[in-house]
Parts: C-alpha cells; structure tokens; sequence
C-alpha cells in the first residue's frame, strides 16, 4: 500500500515538473512583468507530492513495513525511533529521495523569495532547476526506487550498520544535502543569467542568499561529520582525506571562492563570468562528488564495474550537465572589460580564488589519480593524508597572509597606509612563537611557520576589528569567519604537534606505566542493551605530574543486528585537551588493547569551525551593518 | 622593509630545526601506512590482527636499527605500494606530486595575465 502511494506521489512530482516546464516555456513567450499565477500554483503542488512521498518512506521506516526493499534491507524493529527515522536516508535510494525534496523545496523557495527579479531570468532558472529534478527523479524512478516492492513479506529487517546509529551522522546528510542542493540555484540561475543576458550585479544580489545559505549548510555539515569520525570510528583522528570526506570538502572551496568572489560582481559588476563559471562549477562538483561516492568507484574500481548501472546513469547525467552547460555558455557568454587595480580588494579577492581553486585541485588530484592510474595501468597506490598535508600545507603560509592582508585592502584602490603596522604585527608574532617554543621545544619549520601566520591573521583581524569601531563601520561577519579561520589553523597546528598517544595491551585488573601515566584496567562489566550487548572497561588515568585522576569507560559492543563488533571511544573533554580512550580486545588471549590519546584544543577546533559557519550566517541576516 | 621581513623568517628557519623521538617516530609510522584488511583505516587506528602484526614488525625493524624510509621500503616491498599513504615519488607518482605545483603556476599565470590586460595604470 505504502509502496503505491509513493510511486504515485514521485510520479506526481516528475508530471508537475513537465507541467513547469511547459508552462514556463509559454510564460516565456507571453508579455507581461508577472510570472503566472498557475507555476506557483503547480509549484506548490510539486513540493506538497515531494514532501508526501517523503513522508511516507518515514512512516514506512517509523512503522518498519518489510513489504518495502529498502526498509528492509536497511531497518530493524529493535532500532530506536531515532534511527529508524535516520534510516531513512542512511542509504543510496531514500538519501536521493531527501535529495529531490530539497531540490524542490529549493526551487519552490528561490521562485517565492525573488519577486523583484526579472521575470525571464526566473522563468529559466525554473525550467533548469526542473530539468534537474526529473533527471534526479527518473534516477530515482529506474533505477533507485526507495519504494520497489518484496514479496513475501519477510518479518524482519537486516538492520543498519551500528556506526551509523549515531545522532551526529543522523544530521550529517541532510546537512551536507542542504549545502549540495543549495548549489543547483545558483547552477541554473548561472545558465538562465547567460541565456537573458541578466545584469551581472543583480545576479549576484540574487544568488547571494543561496551561496550563503548553501556554504553555511555545507560547513556545518562538514563538521558534523567530522565529529562523528572523531569518536565513533575510534582513532581518534577528525580528518582522514579519506574520498568520501574529500566530496564533501571540495564544493566547499568552490562556495568559498564564491562567496569572496560574488562581492565583486556586487559592487562592481565585475568578472561576471568568472563567477558564473564558479556556479556551475560548485554545483557540477557536488554531482561529481555524489557520483564518486554513491557509484563505489572510490572502494575500488571493480565495484564499479560489478554495478555500473547507478554510477552510470550519474555518469551520463553529469556528462549531460557539463556539455549542454558549455554549450550555453560559448553560445551566450558576453565578452566584456574588466577593471582592474593592483593591490585592491578586488584583487585579494582574486587571490583567494586562486588558492581555493589551487586547494581543490589539489584535493580533486589526490582523490582521483589512484583510480585513473589503476584502470589506465593496473598499479595500485594509496593516496593518503601525507600527500594532502606535504602538497598543501606550505600553501597555508601564503594564504593566511593574504587573509590578513584582503580586508585591509581598499575598494578600487591601491592604497594601503598600515605598512609599518603590517610589519610591527609581523614581528610581534614571530616573538609569540620563538618565546612560546622556547619552552616546548617543537622543531617543525614549516608547523613553526603556519603557527606564526595565524597568529599574524588572529591578531590583524582583532585590529581590523578596532578599526572598523574607530570607523563605526562594521563587518561582523567577516571578522568572525576570518578570526575563526585564524584560530582553527593554530588549534589543528598545535593539535598536530602536541597530540600524545599510547598504544598498550593490558589484562583484566592489571596497571602499567608510561612517561607520566599511570594507566589501569580496573575492571569490566558485561551488559545488555536493547539491541546490543557491550563490554565495558573501567580505565583509570593517573597523571603522576600534576596528580590527578580520570575514569574512562571504553567499550566493545556486539550488535545483533546485524552481527557487528564496533568499538566505543570513551572521551573526557576540557576546554585544552581530550583524553581519548578506545579499548579492544585481542582475539585468543586475555589481553585487551588499550589506546590512550591526549588531544589538545579539540573543543576549540570545534568552536572555530562553528565560528566561520556563524560568520556566513550573520550575513544572512537582513539587518546589514552599514553606518 | 621586506628585507627585515624575510630576515626575521629566515632566523625562525634557523632556530627551528627538524627531529623527532623514537616513540613519536613509531606512531607517526603506524599512521602512514595502510590497514590491507580494513576499510580505510592506518595501521595505528586499527584494531584487526593484521593491524597488530605489522605494528610488531615496525618495532622489531626499528629496533634492528632501520631508519623510517628503511621501514617504509621494506613493507613496500613485502605488501607493495598500496600500504603506503604517501605513495613514493617514481614513475607512477611524478604526476600526482607534481601536478599541483605546476597547477598552481598556472594559476598564478592566468591571474598574471588577466591583471595585465586589465589593470588600470595610475599616471
């Protein structure tokens, strides 16, 4: 029943998205300032069906209806409500489902929101953004049906992988979604700004909202899944350049490049196609990113090979999305003059670009040779963090410098009068870091050298800040993003440098000595949860130094369903450092493996990364702080 | 001015030299190598068997007095260069290590080039 009533209400999606079409076409061709009254009519419907067949792939998962593939091959009666709803788009056909909801709220949203914008430009964003959502749709409808049907019944469900039961990766997706689909606006408003020939400044005052909005998703998505990684896959580690991080990562530069770049176009209705081709960029990436993900083609190339079907069809959408975008934009792209001025603003803003897009590059590089060259040779290598830090870090140098020096920088002028300053700040964090590593005695250059550009960046952006209050002009949000930015390097550098960890295997009541830890397995526990058994250790730290203690408690869970060992960090955070602890055990002894790690600042990266998100957001905020 | 600036730099270069301690050094090899049974995992993030073997191999191979390049080319050749997070700069790496630069040339280039076509000269 339910897998009927979804298949009618996605295919009611797919005609409502023909009739947009359509009638945006007529609309076209009609005179007239207005867009008719029956597209926000059938827009509406459109978004009501999505949202229906989206609600009932959640009541199918809330009331565990086995009659549905995907229900059952991804849910359980025993999984808390939580996950159960979380499961829903925990994997490839319901996450597309949530994918095309967003996509049509979005288009709904951009169609309500700008009424003053021309009514061409409009109506041709309308028909791109439709255009995709049937792509997305017959995707769905051919090839990944949320709603196919099993017969017989079975009466129980698989389960989902106990990793992902997890509240932080139950909003990590929709998050990420929100970022990735925010995108597709400025994609086809892009397009339909070629086509009409649309004023370059207020594109950008259209789009503006958008690439905001879908930045700011796309950080806090980003970040939520980065915490997950932090203390459910147990190592510790926040950032593995693993491929499947690296997709979310890199339309996120390009937003960023945007971001910078559309101020531009604002105020000077310069490089327009500049950040035109940005837009189609970000969102072609966030495709891209979906193909590389959802098609297994990262895994390994013979996943690929075994299921080309999904990945495939991906492949010919964005191939599709790539040409006819060209296409459009040889056809249309105006040919126009651009004024430039050596040492502006604008022309930080440019320099932010080339190392965003040098970043992506290098990113886009990193996650693609090992698969290019085990298909062109059969070779296999692993593209790790190394690479990424080894290739981008001496970048970060230059880059924060520049960071610090943009905002300082003038509209259309050169002129700059806080030279003496600039070299003063200089200074006085080179002295920061020399006294700071007299005592601790890091030996890293290049560490050494990051850590005083941020400082340089932390403390020019606090003067910035005094500055704009002498000028009783503020722009707060660009202080606190480029301050966060500031702090979040120095927090990952002196992470980098000062995190400790201990590797040891220890019986059941037994207590060892390393450096200034005392460590003890006191003892264990066995209990039964409700759809898991776990194994729990009492740890206790002692800090011989400063004598002081920590309790932690490490488990081992054993899942039922499915059958899965998965292990639980035990975590106790301050305002300095982590200490982290993940327990297992060595399988045919009695010993368990204990690892001890103390992380400092991880709290304060959190914070930064929170703090250039909310900088975005401010700027959403109608209220501008102009003098 | 910019030469005060680059001294100052090139001092902290100076001082500020390269090491790391044995214990240091054996974690941050755990961590450059990859778990051959585990999703995605280093060595030292990795609770498997596997994981725990090659982590007794590194000890007893630094102990023997092997330097960590030594290490890393002896697993290479053992388990081959899919272990290894940094893959080694050879015929099937220069690509990959020397795109970005010449990436980032380019753009410099572009940027280069579009400011001279575009740049308004003060008189």
């Amino acid at each position: 029943m339910l897998s009927n009533l979804g298949n009618l209400f996605i295919t009611l999606t797919l005609l409502s998205s023909f009739l947009l079409i359509y009638y945006s076409a007529v609309g076209l061709k009609k005179n007239g300032s207005l867009i008719p009254e029956k597209i926000f009519r059938i827009s509406k419907t459109q978004c009501l069906f999505t949202i229906l067949s989206f609600f009932i792939l959640l009541v199918a998962y809330i009331f565990s209806d086995f009659s549905l593939i995907n229900v059952y091959e991804n849910s359980h009666t025993t999984k808390p409500l939580l996950y159960k709803i979380s499961g829903v788009w925990g994997n490839h056909e319901g996450s597309l489902l949530l994918w095309i909801v967003i996509l049509v709220i979005f288009s709904l949203l951009f169609l309500n929101l700008n009424k003053l914008a021309d009514k061409k430009f409009r109506l041709f964003t309308l028909i791109f953004q439709n255009i995709l959502i049937s792509g997305f749709l017959i995707f769905l409808i051919t090839n990944s049906n949320p709603f196919s049907k099993l017969y017989p019944v079975p009466n129980e469900g698989m389960g989902l992988n106990p990793i992902l039961q997890d509240p932080a990766l139950a909003i990590h997706p929709p998050l990420l979604y929100l970022g990735f689909v925010g995108s597709s606006i400025y994609f086809s408003a892009a397009l339909a700004s070629l086509i009409t020939k649309y004023n370059g400044s207020n594109f950008a005052k259209t789009i503006k909202f958008w690439v905001l909005t879908s930045w700011f998703f796309q950080t806090i998505g980003i970040l939520a899944g980065s915490i997950w990684a932090y203390y459910e896959l147990g190592w510790g580690g926040y950032w593995f350049w693993d491929p499947v991080e690296n997709s979310s990562l890199m339309p996120w530069f390009l937003m960023t490049a945007l971001i910078h770049s559309i101020l531009i176009l604002e105020k000077k209705n310069d490089i327009y196609l500049w950040v035109i081709i940005l837009s189609i960029l970000t969102f072609t990436m966030s495709v891209t990113g979906t193909f590389l993900v959802r098609s297994g083609i990262l895994n390994s190339v013979h996943t690929f090979a075994n299921d080309p079907s999904r990945g495939l069809y991906i492949l010919i959408f964005l191939s599709i999305m790539i040409f006819s975008s060209l296409y459009i934009f040889y056809k249309y792209a105006p040919s126009k003059k651009s004024n430039f001025q050596f040492l502006s603003k604008e022309f930080f803003i440019l320099i932010n670009n080339w190392f965003m897009i040098f970043f992506l590059i290098v990113v886009l590089i990193g996650t693609l040779y090992p698969i290019v060259l085990e298909v062109i040779s059969e070779q296999k290598i692993s593209v790790g963090p190394p690479y990424y830090v080894i290739v981008m870090a001496p970048f970060l140098i230059p880059f924060l410098y520049f960071v610090s020096r943009g905002p300082q920088a003038q509209w259309f002028s050169a002129q700059s009068n806080n030279k003496k300053k600039n070299f003063l700040v200089l200074f006085f964090s080179v002295v920061i870091i020399l006294v700071f590593f007299y005592f601790t005695k890091v030996k890293d250059v290049l560490i050494n050298l990051i850590l005083i550009f941020s400082i340089y960046l932390i403390l020019q952006t606090i003067l910035d800040f005094f500055r704009n209050i002498k000028k009783n002009y503020f722009n707060l949000s660009r202080i606190i993003s480029h301050l966060a930015f500031g702090f979040l390097i120095f927090f990952i550098s002196i992470n980098s440098i000062f995190s400790t960890e201990y590797d040891l295997n220890l019986k059941n009541g037994e207590k060892i000595k390393l450096d200034n830890y005392e460590i003890e397995l006191k003892d264990l526990n066995i209990l039964n949860e409700k759809n898991y058994k776990k194994i729990v250790g009492n740890v206790i730290i002692r800090d011989q130094k400063k004598d002081t203690f920590e309790f932690l408690e490490p488990e081992i869970r054993v899942y039922n369903m499915p059958e899965t060992v998965t292990y639980e960090a035990s975590i106790k955070s301050n305002l300095f450092f982590d200490t982290y602890v993940t327990m297992s055990n060595l399988s045919g002894s009695e010993f368990y493996n204990l690892k001890f790690q103390r992380k400092p600042f991880m709290i304060l990266i959190w914070l930064s990364i929170i703090f250039i998100g909310v900088g975005g957001f401010l700027r959403l905020l109608p209220m501008r702080q102009k003098k | 001015m910019k030469y005060t600036k680059i001294l100052i730099l090139l001092f902290s270069f100076f001082i500020l030299s390269h090491s790391y301690s044995d214990e240091k050094m054996k974690y941050k090899i755990y961590k450059n190598l990859r778990c051959l049974v585990c999703q995605g995992q280093n060595i030292g993030d990795s609770n498997s068997e596997f994981a725990q073997t090659i982590k007794t191999v590194i000890n007893d191979k630094l102990d023997e007095g092997l330097n960590e390049r030594e290490v890393y080319s002896f697993l290479a050749e053992k388990y081959g260069d899919w272990i290894l997070y940094k893959p080694p700069l050879k015929n099937n790496s220069y690509v990959l290590w020397l795109l970005p630069y010449v990436i980032f040339i380019l753009g410099a280039l572009i940027l280069f080039i579009f400011l001279r076509k575009n740049t308004i000269h003060k008189k």
